[in-house]
C-alpha cells in the first residue's frame, strides 16, 4: 500500500505485481436458470460486446463526439441484473453507461447515433456517451459526477417506496467511487431508511489509472465497507453472468419485498483503457493477458456448450447481432446532426429554457 | 465497550495514572463544568450567541487532552471547548468566540488547536491535513480531531477516514457519542451496530470505550496516540456519552428526547465517579473541593472580564482573520462595507 512508492506523474504501474483473476466456477453451471434465459444472456453479452467494439471503431475514426468509456469485458455485470430487473425498475450508471441502457431494452439504433451526437440520438444528440438515458425504459441516467448519482438513486427508491409501487432501484458504481464522499452518505442513508435499492459496484481494479488498492486501506473497496451499515458482505464474480445473476434476483426480491438495500461487489476488469484512446499501459501485461483470456463471453459460451448447446446456435446469435450493430451504425451515420432550434430545448421539465433568454 | 471506572467509581483493572493527576484532571473537569454553565447563563444573559452545551461529556474531552503531547494538534467542534482548552485554547478566546467576535477565531501562536468548527465533519479532513503535512516533515506530532455520532454520517467522516488509513497518517478519530445529532437519536443515524465497527471499512482499529470514564479515554487515546506517533496509523475511538443539555440554546430536547433518559445519565455523571474514587483513595474531601470550585470561578470570571473588555471590532475588521492577504472580491466587500456605512 503506501509503502510502495511511485511517481504519479508517469502513471505507470506496469511493474506492480499482477492481480489476477479467480479460476472460473464450473459448479455455477448447475445454477436453477432455464436455457432460454441463458441463451438470451448469452445474446444480450454479446450485443454489449459488439456494440462497444463498435463504439471503439467510431471513436478511433473520430465519430464519436466528446469522450467515450467502454464497458468491454464487463457485460456480465449489466446482464446479470438487467435479467433479474422488473420492466418498471430503476437503472442508474456512470458515464461508463452503454451496456447498462442497452440491457434495459434500449434499442442501439438511438444509442449509437447519440454517441454521434445526431439528431435521431437517444437524447437528440446533445447527451452524448456519458448521459445515456431512457426513462421509458427504467434507464434513469448516466452520471459523469463521481458518487453523485447514488444519492439520486436513493431518491428514485425512497420515491418508490413513498408510492408503495414495489419498484426497486439498482444503482452502479465504479470501485473509485467507494472511496468518495456521497458513496458513504447515499449507502448510510439507504440504510437507516430500508430503501429498496441494490448498490452495486463494478471494481475493475482500476479508476482513471490508479489501481483502486493503492488508495482503499481494505482488500474489497466495497464489500469491506458493507459492516460500517450494517449490511452483509458480498462479493461475486463479476465475469460470470450466471453468479451476478443469482446474485441480483435474490438481492433484488429482497428490496422489493421491504429487506432494505444491498451492497454488492462484482469483481471485473475493463479490456481496454479509462476511455477516449487510452491504449491501459498503465497495467502490468501479464493482469490484463489474464484477465482478456478470463473473459466473460468466453466462460459463458463455454458454459452452453457443457449444457449442451450446439456451437453453430452460438454462432448464429453472433452473426445476428453484428447484423444489428451494423444496421445501428448505418442508421447513426446517416442520421443528420440536431437541428439547431433544438439547442435551447429540454433544460426544464416543460420542455423549456426560460432562464436563457 | 472499554470500562476503567464504573459509574459508582469502582476500578476495574488497574488505573492508568496516579492520584495526583487524576487529582489534577478532576480538577479540570470542575473547571470545565464550570464553563460550561456559565456560558449557558451568559447566554440567556444575552452576553453570548447561541451556546452548544457539553455537560456530561467532560471525561471524554479532558481525558483525550491528557493523553496527547503538549504540541499535537486538536481540530475539534463547536461542543469541545474543554478539549480545546486543555490543549491550550484560553477561556477568554472561547467566550469571545461565542459572542461573535472573530478574534476568538485566532488561537495564540503557540497553541496547536484550531478554531472550533462549525461545519459539521468539514474539521477532519483538516486534521488529516495537519498529521500528513507532519508525517512529510518527519515530526512525531500528531493529530487528535473530535466530532459527533451525527457528522459520522457526513461524506466528508468517510474521506477523512480513508485518506488517513490510506497514508498512514497520525491521526486520532474521537467521536463522542453523545446519543444524539440536534434531535436525531443514533439509532436512526446509522445502521451498524456501534461507531467503532466502522473502523473495519478503512481497515484501521476501532475502540469502543465509555465516554464518562476519564480513565478509559485517557487510555485508548493514549493506546491510538502510540500507535500514531510510532508510525502505526489512524484509529478510531468511539466514546459514547451523553448530551445532557439541549443541541444549544435554541433548542428544546423535552420535544424529541424522555427526561427519564437524562436523568439516567446524570446519574452516571463523569464528574462524581472520579469524586468516589479520589474519596476512597483518600484523595478528596469537601475543603478542597470548595477550594477548587472558588478557583474555577475566579478563572471562568477572569476569562468573562477579559473576553467582554475587547475593544470591539470595527465593521471593517470582521475579515481580518479568515486570510493572510484578503482576495480581491473580499477586498471589494470590506471597503463597501466600511463606506457604506460611513
Ligand atoms: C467527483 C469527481 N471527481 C473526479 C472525477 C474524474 N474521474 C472520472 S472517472 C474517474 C475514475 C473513477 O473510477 P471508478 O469509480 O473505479 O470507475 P471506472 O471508471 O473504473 O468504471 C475519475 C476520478 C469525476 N468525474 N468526478
Ligand atoms: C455540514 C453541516 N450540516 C448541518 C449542520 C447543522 N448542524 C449543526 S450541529 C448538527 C448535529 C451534529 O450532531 P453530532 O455530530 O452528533 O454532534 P453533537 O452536536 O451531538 O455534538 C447539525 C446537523 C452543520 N453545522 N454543518
Ligand atoms: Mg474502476
Ligand atoms: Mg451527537
Amino acid at each position: 500500500m503506501s509503502t510502495e512508492t511511485f511517481d504519479p506523474q508517469l502513471l505507470d504501474y506496469s511493474n506492480r505485481p499482477p492481480r489476477l483473476p479467480s479460476p472460473p466456477n464450473e459448479a455455477n453451471d448447475r445454477i436453477d436458470i432455464p436455457l432460454d434465459q441463458r441463451m438470451r444472456m448469452y445474446e444480450l453479452q454479446q450485443e454489449l460486446r459488439q456494440f462497444e467494439k463498435r463504439a471503439y471503431d467510431l471513436f478511433m475514426q473520430n465519430l464519436v463526439k466528446g469522450t467515450s468509456h467502454l464497458s468491454l469485458g464487463m457485460e456480465a455485470v449489466a446482464t446479470g441484473f438487467a435479467m433479474a430487473m422488473r420492466r418498471d425498475d430503476y437503472t442508474f450508471a456512470t458515464y461508463r453507461g452503454h451496456a447498462h441502457t442497452l440491457a434495459r431494452g434500449v434499442p442501439m439504433g438511438p444509442v449509437m447515433a447519440e454517441l454521434l451526437g445526431r439528431g435521431t440520438g437517444l437524447l437528440g444528440g446533445k447527451g452524448g456517451s456519458m448521459h445515456l438515458t431512457s426513462v421509458e425504459h427504467g434507464m434513469m441516467g448516466s452520471y459523469a459526477i463521481i458518487g453523485a448519482h447514488l444519492c439520486i438513486a436513493n431518491g428514485a427508491a425512497w420515491s418508490a417506496q413513498m408510492r408503495g409501487s414495489d419498484q426497486v432501484t439498482v444503482a452502479f458504481f465504479g470501485d473509485g467511487t467507494t472511496n468518495i464522499g456521497a458513496f458513504h452518505e447515499a449507502i448510510n442513508f439507504a440504510a437507516i431508511w430500508k430503501l429498496p435499492i441494490v448498490f452495486v459496484c463494478e471494481n475493475n481494479l482500476y479508476m482513471e489509472y490508479t489501481p483502486i488498492d493503492l488508495v482503499t486501506p481494505v482488500e474489497h473497496p466495497a464489500a469491506d465497507r458493507a459492516a460500517a451499515y450494517g449490511l452483509e458482505r458480498i462479493v461475486v464474480d463479476g465475469n460470470d453472468a450466471d453468479e451476478v445473476y443469482d446474485t441480483a434476483r435474490r438481492l433484488i426480491e429482497k428490496a422489493r419485498s421491504g429487506g432494505g438495500p444491498s451492497l454488492v461487489e462484482a469483481v471485473t476488469y475493463r479490456h481496454g483503457g479509462h476511455s477516449r484512446a487510452d491504449p491501459g499501459k498503465y497495467r502490468p501485461k501479464e493482469e490484463v493477458d489474464a484477465w482478456l483470456q478470463r473473459d466473460p463471453l468466453t466462460l459463458y459460451h463455454q458454459r452452453l456448450l457443457r449444457l449442451g448447446v450446439p456451437e453453430i446456435e452460438l454462432t448464429k446469435i453472433a452473426q445476428d447481432v453484428a447484423r444489428r450493430v451494423d444496421e445501428a451504425t448505418e442508421f447513426a451515420k446517416s442520421s443528420p446532426p440536431p437541428d439547431p432550434e433544438s439547442l435551447m430545448t429540454d433544460v426544464w421539465a416543460d420542455g423549456g429554457s426560460s432562464w436563457r433568454r | 465497550m472499554r470500562q476503567r471506572l464504573t459509574p459508582s467509581g469502582g476500578l476495574v483493572g488497574e488505573a492508568p495514572f496516579d492520584i495526583q493527576l487524576t487529582r489534577r484532571l478532576y480538577r479540570a473537569m470542575v473547571f470545565a463544568r464550570t464553563y460550561d454553565r456559565k456560558g449557558m447563563a451568559l447566554q440567556k444573559q444575552g452576553r453570548l450567541a447561541t451556546y452548544a452545551p457539553f455537560e456530561g461529556q467532560e471525561a471524554a474531552q479532558i481525558g483525550a487532552a491528557a493523553a496527547l503531547e503538549p504540541n499535537d494538534w486538536v481540530v475539534a467542534t463547536y461542543r469541545d471547548a474543554a478539549l480545546m482548552w486543555a490543549q491550550g485554547y484560553p477561556w477568554e478566546l472561547l467566550f469571545a468566540g461565542r459572542t461573535g467576535d472573530e478574534r476568538g477565531g485566532s488561537p495564540p501562536e503557540h497553541v496547536p488547536v484550531m478554531p472550533p468548527s462549525i461545519t459539521v465533519g468539514g474539521h477532519m479532513v483538516h486534521a488529516v491535513g495537519l498529521a500528513w503535512a507532519e508525517k512529510l516533515q518527519g515530526t512525531d506530532r500528531i493529530a487528535l480531531t473530535s466530532f459527533g455520532d451525527g457528522a459520522t454520517s457526513e461524506g466528508d467522516f468517510h474521506e477523512a477516514m480513508n485518506f488517513a488509513a490510506v497514508y498512514e497518517v497520525g491521526c486520532i478519530f474521537l467521536c463522542q457519542n453523545n446519543g444524539w445529532a440536534i434531535s436525531l437519536p443514533r439509532e436512526r443515524q446509522t445502521k451498524s451496530a456501534t461507531i467503532a465497527e466502522k473502523a473495519i471499512a478503512y481497515g484501521m482499529p476501532g475502540i469502543q470505550v465509555d465516554g464518562n470514564d476519564l480513565f478509559a479515554v485517557y487510555e485508548a487515546v493514549k493506546e491510538a496516540a502510540d500507535r500514531a506517533r510510532s508510525g502505526g496509523g489512524p484509529t478510531l475511538i468511539e466514546a459514547v456519552t451523553y448530551r445532557r443539555g439541549p443541541h444549544t440554546t435554541s433548542d428544546d430536547p423535552n420535544r424529541y428526547r424522555d427526561p427519564a433518559e437524562v436523568e439516567e445519565w446524570a446519574r452516571r455523571d463523569p464528574i462524581e465517579r472520579v469524586r468516589i474514587y479520589l474519596s476512597e483513595h483518600g484523595a478528596w474531601d469537601d475543603e478542597w473541593q470548595a477550594a477548587i470550585e472558588a478557583e474555577a470561578q475566579a478563572e471562568i470570571d477572569r476569562a468573562i472580564e477579559l473576553a467582554e473588555s475587547m475593544p470591539p471590532l470595527g465593521p471593517g475588521e470582521i475579515l481580518d482573520a479568515m486570510f493572510e492577504t484578503l482576495p480581491p472580491h473580499l477586498e471589494a466587500q470590506r471597503r463597501e462595507l466600511v463606506e457604506g456605512l460611513r
